[in-house]
C-alpha cells in the first residue's frame, strides 16, 4: 500500500471501497468537471475545424503570455504537490510555505490573464466579436473561474494551518491538490487549442 | 522512509513538464504542415496531462474504481465530439 493511502486512512473516513470518503468525492466531482470542460472543449474543436479562418483571430493571442501563464500554472501544480508531501513527513512549516506559494502562483495566473484581456478587449476584441473570440472568452472564462475558486480553498486551508486548526484535517492538502491539477490539466489543453493550433 | 519511496520525484516531472511544454511552443513556430503540428501538439498536451495525473494526483497508486472516475467520462467526451464531427465539422 503507498504512503498516501495510509495517510488518508489514519484521517480520513474509508468508504466501502476501501478508498477514503474525502479522495474518492473528489474523483467524483473531478468526472463531472470532466464533462463539463470537455462539452466546451468538444464544440470548440468542431467548429474550429469547420471554420478555418478562426486562425487569424487566434493570431491576436499572445503567445508570450500564454506561454508564461502555463508555466505559471504547472509551477503551482508542483508547489502544491510539494505541500502534500511536507504534510507526509509531517513538515508542517515547510506545508504552509509551499501552499503560500500555490495561492501566490494563482494570483499571478490570475493577475497575467486580466492583463491579458484587457489588452485583448482594448484592442476591441470582445466576445461578440466573433466565434473565436466567444470561445476564447468562454473558455478562459470559466478556467479563471476555477483557479478563483481553487485560490479560495487553497486560502482556507492555509489560514487553518496557520491558526494551527489543520492538523487533524491535514489530508485535506491532497484532496485540494487534486482539484488544483486538474485545473492545470484543463488549461494543459487550452493552451495549445487557443494559442499553439 | 516509506513515505519518501512512496512519492514520485515530482521536480523531475515538473522538469519534463516545462521541457515538453518548451517543445509544444518551439514546434508551433516552425511551419512545418498544419497537420502534423496539430498532431504532434496534442500529443504532447496528453503526455503532459499524463504526466500531471499519475504523479501528481497519485493516479499510479490508485484502484479500478478512480481510474474509472477519469476515464469514463473522458470517452465520453470523445464518444460525443466523435459522433458530431462529421455533422457539424463539415458545414
Amino acid at each position: 500500500m503507498s504512503q498516501t493511502h495510509a495517510i488518508e486512512s489514519r484521517t480520513d473516513t474509508l468508504t466501502g471501497t476501501g478508498i477514503p470518503s474525502g479522495r474518492l468525492g473528489v474523483w467524483w466531482f473531478l468526472a463531472s468537471e470532466i464533462i463539463l470542460f470537455g462539452g466546451l472543449i468538444g464544440t470548440f474543436i468542431l467548429f474550429r475545424h469547420g471554420n478555418p479562418e478562426w486562425v487569424a483571430a487566434a493570431e491576436h493571442l499572445s503567445l508570450t503570455i500564454g506561454t508564461i501563464n502555463t508555466f505559471v500554472l504547472l509551477t503551482s501544480s508542483l508547489t502544491i504537490v510539494m505541500a502534500f508531501a511536507a504534510v507526509d513527513k509531517g513538515d508542517s512549516r515547510r506545508m504552509r510555505t509551499w501552499l503560500f506559494l500555490t495561492i501566490l502562483l494563482g494570483f499571478v495566473f490570475l493577475g497575467i490573464k486580466a492583463f491579458e484581456w484587457s489588452t485583448e478587449i482594448g484592442a476591441g476584441f470582445i466576445p461578440s466579436t466573433g466565434g473565436f473570440w466567444s470561445f476564447y472568452y468562454a473558455m478562459t472564462g470559466l478556467h479563471a473561474l476555477h483557479v478563483m475558486a481553487g485560490i479560495v480553498i487553497n486560502t482556507i486551508l492555509f489560514i487553518s494551518a496557520v491558526l494551527d486548526r489543520l492538523k487533524p484535517h491535514e489530508y485535506r492538502i491532497e484532496l485540494a491538490g487534486l482539484y488544483w491539477h486538474f485545473v492545470d490539466i484543463v488549461w494543459i489543453f487550452l493552451f495549445p487549442l487557443l494559442y499553439l493550433a | 522512509m516509506a513515505g519518501e519511496k512512496a512519492h514520485p520525484n515530482y521536480v523531475a516531472v515538473w522538469f519534463w513538464l516545462v521541457g515538453l511544454m518548451v517543445a509544444s511552443v518551439a514546434i508551433s513556430l516552425f511551419h512545418f504542415s498544419e497537420s502534423a503540428t496539430v498532431v504532434v501538439i496534442f500529443t504532447i498536451a496528453v503526455v503532459k496531462a499524463v504526466l500531471v495525473a499519475l504523479n501528481f494526483m497519485h493516479l499510479r497508486f490508485e484502484r479500478l474504481l478512480i481510474y474509472s472516475l477519469a476515464i469514463v467520462p473522458l470517452l465520453l467526451f470523445f464518444i460525443l465530439t466523435a459522433v458530431l464531427f462529421p455533422d457539424i465539422a463539415s458545414h
